[in-house]
């Protein structure tokens, strides 16, 4: 086996498993504060996406806004869709778990329909602010782009971490997620908060796509595969986890792009679902493996 | 204790006239058409509502056991010219031990966890259909199924293949009722409502975990022939996820843990649909609101609306029904609640 294909592959899948990482970060962060799983994730991905290429890509008036620019613009669009959707998750996370499914897949698909009246159902592709040219670094050859989705992912990740455990809205977020009914009797404002989870939640999507998008391609339906694959990777490092929804999507990544390579090109969705079944039946609480209360 | 009044009966016999009669009274083809897949979906609606709705396991792999069911008959067919009435049983035994196999894992996993596992096997099933190429056809898929004649008879329009169906759905909804009332429909609804306390209560708990995924997924096996038989063209992106998602809707619409539900989801959907036709781009975007809907504010289905209406002093005084010891006994549906 060639070591540097092997490096170039496994880089590959961290590149890919970073975009998980972030969508599954909306998951769990969700399922976290508020107990809902919220399957409109990949919808929101979608369409945080759009918020920012469109600027970019001169959708927009013809504006072609800097790629950076055009990145802060989406998340902050974005994250402010994620307010307005708490109102909207407040009843449904008081329901069983197969409403929630059925109520968030309902939003997903208006998500998705809006978004094929407004745009089209027809995609584009975006071309990358940096060269297209691979580096060539040790014969292992990266696109540019892809170094940009892992960095700037590994500091979105470790903002979010330092916010978490450092600021004082980040350790409000974690009171009134660990117990809604404490945290509202110490003064914290419960609702503000979720609200603040689902808009990061949902702008760490955004960020996702828009730094995905001149890999993958952009269209209405992109949610959707990339929405399980998210929820699978949140399950696999354990929902309702912080870190394990960012091993669990970097882990996800790798496998993926590694029995593509490696295994069968064709069966790379399967192999990469089997994987998780199995995770799940050894070890249900996930790779990280975080003791979570059951919520009933 | 079923007390047939004669309203009871006179509705019976016109909801008969009226079924034996569609195929005459229908518009044109193309309504018999929609009519004709609206049964296969009630058939899998009533398999998903054992499972979900009275087992509570969930088993969200009910496209891709729809697909099974399907592929076999289409192999079965074309492959060895074996007819439709072996096809039939065939696909049930091939799903029902598929759906043993997405089951599985219901020992070990619960709520979510049984949720993405099922829609994860059922993905692996989809690759399976599209990447065998040489069983499944691969994403070309299967055509130039034959339908089914019997004694001689050709059941090739959909006028004829209509009463085929209609004749399975009945067969299977009176099969559900007749499990679901006896020991088996107990045990399921004690596993439902308190898995730990069924196991103490002596119920081989396992053994009906399995049992309700593989009824469900015989009911998507049958309905599985019946599609490929019916439109002689099977591929691999009928069964996806979103084939599951299209199931589940209908049943919840209908009413999860009502086995009307299945029949009042199956028809209801794809009706809604058509009507919605009218406002083209919107349609799909008022699909999804009107799912919301249903989920925020009625979540046990239209049946939990029939039965909240039912209940309702104003509608009882209109029928001028007092008796308050016949109260309606309040069905074991409740999913929503606790």
């Amino acid at each position: 086996m060639n070591i540097g294909i092997f490096l170039q592959t496994v880089i590959g899948g961290i590149g890919i498993g970073s975009l998980y990482a972030l969508i599954a970060l909306g998951y769990s962060m969700v399922y976290r504060s508020m107990g809902l799983v919220n399957f409109a994730q990949g919808s929101i991905y979608m369409v945080g996406t759009y918020f920012g290429i469109i600027w970019y890509a001169g959708m927009v008036m013809g504006l072609h806004v800097p790629y950076p620019i055009a990145l802060i613009i989406g998340v902050s669009l974005n994250a402010m869709l994620g307010v307005l959707l708490e109102r909207i998750f407040r009843p449904l996370a008081r329901l069983d778990l197969m409403f929630m499914l059925l109520g968030t897949i309902g939003l997903g698909f208006v998500l998705d329909n809006l978004f094929v009246i407004i745009f089209g159902a027809e995609g584009f592709a975006v071309t990358s602010p940096l060269p297209n040219a691979p580096l060539v670094v040790f014969g292992i050859r990266i696109l540019p782009q892809m170094l940009l989705l892992i960095g700037v992912s590994a500091l979105l990740m470790v903002s979010l971490q330092v916010f978490l455990k450092r600021t004082r809205s980040g350790k409000a977020m974690r009171a009134s997620a660990m117990d809604n009914e404490i945290a509202s009797a110490m003064g914290i404002p419960v609702h503000r908060m979720n609200a603040m989870t689902l808009a990061i939640g949902s702008g760490l999507a955004a960020a996702a796509g828009i730094l995905a998008a001149p890999i993958v391609y952009v269209n209405p339906a992109m949610g959707s595969a990339i929405g399980l694959k998210g929820f699978a990777a949140a399950i696999l490092g354990g929902l309702g986890s912080i870190p394990g929804a960012i091993a669990g999507g970097l882990v996800f990544g790798v496998l993926e792009a590694v029995s593509a390579g490696y295994v069968s090109s064709s069966y790379t969705r399967g192999i990469a679902f089997l994987v998780m079944v199995v995770v799940l039946m050894v070890k249900p609480s996930g790779i990280v493996g975080e003791v979570t209360v059951e919520k009933v | 204790m079923n007390r047939l009044s004669i309203a009871k009966v006179a509705a019976l016999v016109v909801l008969g006239c009226v079924l034996l009669a569609f195929p005459f009274i229908a518009k044109d083809r193309y309504q018999v058409h929609v009519i004709n897949t609206v049964g296969i979906y009630i058939l899998i609606s009533l398999g998903l509502n054992i499972a979900m709705g009275y087992a509570g396991q969930f088993n969200l792999a009910m496209g891709a056991l729809w697909g099974v069911g399907a592929y076999t008959a289409a192999i079965l067919n074309t492959r060895f010219g074996i007819p439709f009435w072996l096809n039939v049983p065939a696909a049930m035994v091939a799903a029902g031990i598929m759906g043993a196999v997405v089951g599985l894992p219901s020992f070990k996993v619960r709520s979510h966890y049984l949720a993405i596992v099922t829609i994860g096997l059922g993905e692996v099933i989809n690759i399976i259909f599209v990447n065998e190429q040489r069983l499944t056809g691969g994403a070309d898929g299967i055509s130039r199924i034959q339908m089914p004649s019997l004694f001689g008879f050709p059941i090739n329009t959909d006028e004829r293949y209509y009463y085929l169906i209609l004749a399975v759905v009945l067969i299977g909804f009176f099969i559900a009722r007749q499990i679901l009332k006896h020991r088996i429909g107990r045990s399921f609804r004690a596993i439902r409502d308190d898995y730990q306390a069924a196991k103490a209560m002596g119920i081989n708990t396992a053994y009906y975990q399995i049992l309700a995924f593989v009824i469900s997924a015989s009911y998507a096996g049958v309905a599985g022939a019946l599609f490929a038989h019916l439109n002689t063209y099977i591929s691999p992106d009928i069964f996806d996820f979103s084939s599951t998602l299209f199931i589940l809707t209908a049943t919840m619409v209908g009413g999860m843990g009502s086995l009307a539900g299945s029949i009042v989801g199956g028809l209801a959907l794809p009706i809604l649909q058509e009507y919605l036709r009218v406002i083209k781009n919107w349609q799909l975007v008022a699909y999804g609101i009107a799912i919301m809907v249903v989920v925020l504010f009625i979540p046990g289905g239209v049946m939990e609306l029939m039965r909240r209406l039912r209940a309702s002093r104003a509608l009882r005084w209109l029928s001028a029904e007092r008796r308050p010891e016949e109260r309606f006994e309040p069905e074991e549906t409740n999913v929503s609640g606790n």
